[in-house]
């Protein structure tokens, strides 16, 4: 569409969605590679984060171009950018105090929840959007992603679960679920996008 | 399963936000339904179908008859 066409690159989602997974990847890494500990790579995680703001406006700008910003779409968004800053802030706090404190037994448990809290969180945003979404189509779109990031926590879990298994790989923490999940996701969105670009109407 | 949404749309010269925003759903929607790229459930085909009164199976088509 012309209008789509007059768009630049810094309106566009897919750009942000590049570069925050250009960023994870570069992260992921470094920190496998041992170029930087873990809590520079926390610090680094915690800044690639921040494109989800332009990521989450521009989507929104995008959705409402589209026609297809509901009030479930704009909760939805508000609630999932919250989670997942909270996820980050808890999981740099809970590995940040794990690092210099012996922790053990209760208080080991309690700072374990700090960035469980907010995938729960996670978890829940996607659970109200499915049921306060009124538009089906956009409903199953949702639900195709949610299967997307799902098949990319199992596929790429258990793929580096053996490798690890072999030997092959360094450990990784389980932690690391919830961004492929996320990312598995946000995939999944894009290629319905691309899929069903829509055709200019006659 | 074929449809004939979009001739029915074009009777009525209506664009895809105008027939949405009869049906209160988005636009997308209409295009994923006119495209084939998404079956409506039952209640939105009933919906569609007493938009322009007719019935559901004047509108929507098995893909092999």
């Amino acid at each position: 569409m012309a209008g789509q066409d007059a768009i630049g690159w810094r309106q566009r989602p897919g750009f942000y969605v590049g570069m925050m997974l250009a960023s994870f990847g570069a992260i992921a890494g470094l920190k496998l590679s041992g170029a930087i500990p873990a809590p520079i790579g926390f610090i680094l995680l915690a800044g690639a984060m921040l494109w989800m703001i332009p990521l989450v406006r521009t989507g929104m700008e995008k959705q409402k171009r589209c026609g297809v910003l509901s009030p479930a779409v704009v909760r939805y968004n508000r609630r999932f950018m919250l989670a997942s800053f909270g996820y980050m802030l808890g999981l740099g706090l809970a590995v940040w105090l794990n690092d210099r404190f012996d922790l053990a037994g209760v208080v080991a448990f309690a700072v374990a929840l700090l960035p469980v809290i907010p995938t729960l969180a996670m978890v829940w945003t996607m659970a109200r959007y499915l049921v306060e979404e009124d538009d089906e189509y956009l409903r199953h779109r949702a639900m195709i992603a949610n299967l997307v990031g799902l098949g990319a926590v199992l596929s790429v879990g258990c793929f580096y679960g053996f490798l690890e298994t072999f030997e092959l790989v360094p450990h990784v923490p389980g932690w690391w679920a919830v961004p492929i999940w996320a990312i598995g996701m946000g995939a999944g969105q894009g290629w319905m996008a691309l899929r069903n670009r829509e055709r200019a109407e006659g | 399963m074929k449809n004939r949404l979009k001739v029915l749309r074009a009777e009525r010269d209506w664009t895809q936000g105008d027939l949405a925003e009869r049906l209160d759903i988005s636009r997308q929607s209409i295009n994923a339904i006119e495209t084939g790229r998404y079956d409506p459930s039952l209640p939105l085909a009933f919906k569609i179908a007493d938009l322009f009164g007719l019935a559901i199976e004047e509108i929507f088509f098995r893909d092999q008859p």
